[in-house]
């Protein structure tokens, strides 16, 4: 069994999603506010917190403000981000706060479950969309590419390959043949990926967060 | 009661290209008299105590305007002939020259009365050239700069000769009163734009509040709400589409609606996008990255239309969208996850494919791709057109 808490301030949705869950999730706990969610999760340690990038509460700062106050228990507790849009301008705040992927809101339960059950696998989850702000970001469009693997700023070729048919909505079981590689390459490079998203001081990104006051 | 269309007079109004009014000529049309005789008559009659004058002044402030020939009310300017300001400046011109004529010789009651005359003159010429002449299409911008400036200078002109002059009393008090109104003309104009503006942001500023106001409880309640609908009802569900629909112009009209209308390629594939979930059961999902287009080429954004309307119509469900552009190619990716198509048995009477994608690439100069999709699922159309954003 995976324990997860759902972090959102609608009431309506927390008991649609969680009707919604596969029955191999047994949902432990739910907060609606900032406050409620950081006590919750100290306490609970869930495997999985589903978190709404928009909560009210705290400092305002939301989904990222309970990923920087929970970030002592980051190791053991992994945070899956839910938005009700799917812009890449509310996404990265939380990812860069150490949100392991997101998903819109209107994914349906299955989709939910399974991107559940990838994070706390320890994988990365990356929507299409956030796959296609991350090849733009990281300057893959203009064709740069990183000449090291450990290189935080730039792509290397294989992780732009694993993008870019991430972005055209491949699963990863597509992409791995498609690629033909393992499946578990292809998550060792989607995370590879999500490091990069969160470490990277790329020009791009510090711009971008320091526009929306996240560094 | 049967009324034939001659026997009713034409209605009171004044015309709006008048000379003065328009209430000699709007008074002659209606009595059906020669406008030169109503002139006359308001004349003769202004002779016995002024009432020609304050019939005049009343008829203009009570008979309403001609009604407007485009139909759209208030639309048409109203012109005057006589220039009433620079009547009112020579005036003044005039008033002034007596004044100090006054002064130096001395004859209190000529100073007095020519400085309420050159006051009021002087109002009259701003206030005219700030009510009405500004309306004027026939009066220029400058004109009426002209015909403020003349008059403040006047009013200066005479209050300080007042002032000047060993004259004493009602003489002094008048010469300030005209170099205060002369400062007030001088400000005035500034403080009504001023005042204007004030009002002006300030509305601004409310109605933005409530616009942020209004999209902060929408996200946080009808937003939420179309996102569930679309979770329970299954992601490629009529009420779920329908939901989605919504979504989409209600985000539209909450976050877009101040932003200038740019078309690129990514918009306007979106919004072919949108139309076909209207009508048909499928979830487009589309994805860009690389710098906007603005010229979008035709031949791409109609094979893409094509590409989005097959994988609709024929496999339903979910399709990805990726499109890509660089400086020096733009890709597009849509793929569908339904039965998949074999482009070797299609009928010839498939014009979709053949014409409409693969065929228009073609004369565009790129080429179009017709493959089965990832793992043999579905199918996945692959546009490019080398060239990018200077095709």
């Amino acid at each position: 069994m995976t324990s997860v808490v759902i972090v959102d301030d609608h009431s309506i949705f927390r008991s649609g999603l969680r009707a919604e869950l596969d029955s191999a999730l047994e949902v432990v706990g739910e907060a609606a506010s900032v406050d409620e969610a950081v006590a919750l999760i100290a306490e609970l340690r869930p495997a999985v917190v589903l978190l709404d990038v928009h909560l009210p509460g705290g400092e305002g700062g939301g989904g990222a403000e309970v990923l920087r106050r929970s970030s002592a228990l980051q190791g053991q507790v992994r945070f899956l981000a839910l938005s009700v849009s799917d812009s890449a301008a509310d996404v990265v705040g939380v990812i860069r706060a150490g949100a392991r992927g997101y998903i819109t809101k209107g994914s349906s339960g299955a989709e939910v479950s399974a991107a559940v059950a990838a994070v706390a696998a320890g994988d990365a989850v990356f929507s299409p969309r956030l796959a296609g702000f991350v090849l733009d970001a990281f300057g893959a469009v203009a064709g740069e590419q990183a000449d090291r693997d450990d290189e935080l700023d730039r792509l290397s070729a294989r992780e732009q390959e694993v993008m870019r048919l991430i972005a055209r909505g491949f699963s990863y079981k597509e992409v791995a043949a498609e690629l033909f590689i393992s499946v578990k390459t292809v998550e060792t490079h989607v995370s590879a990926v999500l490091r990069k998203l969160q470490l990277s001081s790329r020009h791009e990104l510090t711009v971008w967060a320091q526009q929306r006051k996240l560094l | 009661m049967e009324v034939t269309a001659t026997s009713i007079r034409p209605e009171l109004a004044r015309p709006r290209s008048a000379v003065l009014g328009g209430v000699c000529a709007g008074l002659a049309r209606h009595l059906r008299r020669s406008e030169g005789g109503v002139r006359v008559a308001f004349i003769i009659v202004s002779f016995f105590g002024g009432a020609g004058i304050l019939f005049y002044l009343w008829l203009w402030a009570f008979v309403p305007l001609e009604r407007d020939s485009s139909g759209e009310g208030t639309g048409v300017p109203v012109s005057r002939r006589v220039p009433v300001a620079v009547v009112l400046v020579i005036a003044q011109v005039v008033l002034v020259a007596s004044e100090i004529a006054g002064l130096v010789g001395g004859r209190d009651a000529v100073v007095n009365a020519a400085l309420l005359g050159v006051i009021v003159a002087g109002g009259g010429a701003v206030a005219w050239s700030l009510l009405m002449d500004v309306a004027d299409p026939g009066r220029s911008l400058a004109y009426g700069t002209a015909v403020r400036t003349a008059s403040t200078a006047l009013l200066l002109l005479a209050g300080i000769a007042a002032l000047l002059s060993h004259t004493q009393g009602f003489n002094a008090a008048l010469g300030l009163v005209a170099i205060v109104v002369a400062v007030g003309v001088l400000v005035a104009p500034r403080v009504v734009a001023l005042w204007t503006s004030l009002l002006a942001e300030r509305a601004g500023r409310a109605r933005d509040e409530q616009r942020a106001e209004i999209a902060a409880h929408l996200h946080d309640s009808v937003l939420q709400t179309l996102a569930l609908i679309q979770v329970r009802a299954g992601a490629s569900s009529e009420v779920a589409r329908i939901a989605r629909a919504q979504e989409r112009e209600l985000r539209d009209w909450l976050f877009a609606a101040d932003l200038p209308v740019r078309v690129d390629l990514a918009t306007e594939l979106r919004e072919i996008a949108a139309a076909i979930e209207l009508d048909f059961a499928v979830r487009i999902d589309i994805v860009t990255a690389g710098s906007a287009l603005e010229q979008a080429p035709a031949a791409v954004v109609g094979a893409a239309r094509e590409a989005m309307l097959n994988a609709a119509r024929h496999a339903g469900g979910e399709v990805s969208v990726y499109v890509e552009t660089t400086a020096e190619s733009i890709d597009v990716f849509v793929r569908d996850r339904g039965a998949g198509v074999d482009m070797a048995s299609l009928p010839d009477d498939r014009l979709g494919i053949r014409e409409s994608i693969v065929g228009r690439m073609g004369r565009a100069g790129g080429t179009a791709t017709v493959a089965r999709g990832a793992g043999g699922v579905g199918t996945e159309v692959h546009l490019h057109l080398a060239g990018g954003a200077t095709a």
